[in-house]
């Protein structure tokens, strides 16, 4: 779970997450609590699925975009 | 001609005739003259070199009484004054080849030049690359007359103090040391020749050695995350407040382990990131979950998505940390967590 995916994919992570920014990587102190917990539980939802997906190369998981669109603005 | 070099060879209980896995645990002796493949090591030493006694020990007392078997190995070596070590080789067993590295690093310490040989890959490489002279080896011990033939000349060498030449010339595993070296040509007009030989589809060999990756084997899916233990670790360098461990904010070669089993969130009062790679105003002043999701996974297990979390969590800084020590940290904390039945692992990197 990271906030450079480019990183742990370059040296051969098998499940990578991307998270959003390097000073918070599993959430966004900007949002509001609820929409904060929301979006924690996706990221870590995610990475828990990666767990789940069967993977040959590093492989990148991308947590809910309609969530994360609204956290890069 | 001047009195012959005297070699000492260190050999496993296999190599070294006393038996298999059964003998595994034989303590270090020593056996007059050359054992076992050491015949063969004889031969290629020639007049040169005698071998003047052959040091056995099996692979797990090796490994795991290192304390004792580094004495042993010591005191044997200060009683048959060898001007060289030869060790193995060891192909691709790990306990031989760590046995084998730290031999040579024993003799190395007393200034006796040391030599084994091992696959690149093998854990006595891994652990000790910068301490020790490897040929490189396959994994097929039917090259052993060959091996122990670049074996000797490089001990020879390394006896008559003849400088070596690059790893690839000579056939060691590199140990990264850097030569200077006097070329005939200037760079533009190799990097020229490089670039011909490349667009023609010829060999070249590039002056650029870059550190490689491992090349991992993505872990099998879980099954069933109902029934899975999750384990968690950080390298936001996430400490209980006052960082008693004095965990470090770059460069860090150690991990810690903080209990968390009846933790629910990481609060600010409690805990604190001592990284020094970016700002952690946010994990200090406002949720240190942000750089390992506690609350989250605590949320989850609560609704039954996961059976359970591990009750430590395993926590470094990554910053500016060398590959070797991510390395060494990261099998360690998969080894312990493998141990304790951990079924996933969430790392938070920041």
């Amino acid at each position: 779970m990271t906030a450079m995916p480019a990183i742990p994919l370059s040296v051969g992570a098998s499940r990578v997450v991307r998270g959003v920014r390097v000073p918070h990587v599993c959430g966004d102190p900007a949002l509001s609590e609820d929409r904060d917990h929301e979006l924690r539980a996706r990221i870590v939802t995610t990475a828990l699925n990666a767990l789940t997906t069967p993977v040959s190369t590093p492989t990148l998981f991308e947590p809910d975009q309609t969530v994360l669109e609204e956290v890069a603005r | 001609m001047a009195e012959a070099i005297r070699v000492v060879h260190y050999l496993n209980q296999f190599f070294g005739g006393m038996g298999g896995e059964a003998q595994a645990y034989e303590p270090v002796q020593v056996k007059p003259g050359p054992v076992g493949p050491g015949r063969a090591l004889q031969g290629a030493l020639g007049d040169q070199a005698t071998i003047v006694g052959t040091l056995i020990a099996g692979d797990n007392y090796f490994t795991e009484e290192l304390d004792a078997a580094k004495p042993a190995v010591e005191a044997y070596l200060d009683e048959l004054r060898p001007d060289a070590v030869i060790a193995g080789p060891a192909f691709d067993a790990g306990r031989y080849g760590l046995a084998c590295a730290e031999v040579c690093r024993i003799a190395s310490a007393r200034n006796i030049p040391a030599v084994t040989g091992m696959h690149p890959d093998n854990a006595g490489i891994l652990t000790y690359r910068n301490d020790v002279l490897a040929v490189s080896t396959g994994t097929d011990s039917t090259e052993m007359v060959a091996i122990l033939r670049q074996m000797a000349t490089l001990a020879l060498k390394r006896v008559r103090g003849t400088e070596l030449g690059p790893a690839v010339a000579e056939g060691y595993v590199p140990t990264g040391r850097r030569q200077e070296v006097m070329h005939d040509k200037y760079g533009y007009e190799r990097a020229a020749d490089m670039l011909l030989a490349r667009m023609a589809a010829k060999p070249y060999h590039s002056e650029m050695c870059l550190t490689g990756y491992d090349d991992v084997t993505p872990a099998p899916p879980l099954r069933d995350l109902k029934d899975a233990v999750i384990g968690l670790v950080s390298s936001g360098g996430l400490v209980p407040r006052g960082n008693r461990d004095r965990l470090v904010g770059s460069k860090a070669e150690q991990f810690f382990k903080y209990d968390i089993e009846q933790v629910g969130s990481l609060t600010v009062e409690e805990w604190e990131s001592v990284h020094g790679g970016f700002g952690t105003l946010i994990l200090n002043t406002k949720d240190p979950n942000y750089a390992m999701p506690l609350s989250t996974v605590r949320y989850l297990e609560d609704a039954g998505h996961i059976k359970q979390v591990y009750p430590q969590f395993f926590s470094t800084t990554g910053n500016a940390t060398a590959v070797s020590a991510a390395r060494r940290m990261g099998g360690e904390i998969a080894s312990e967590l493998t141990a304790n039945r951990v079924d996933g692992v969430l790392l938070v990197a920041t």
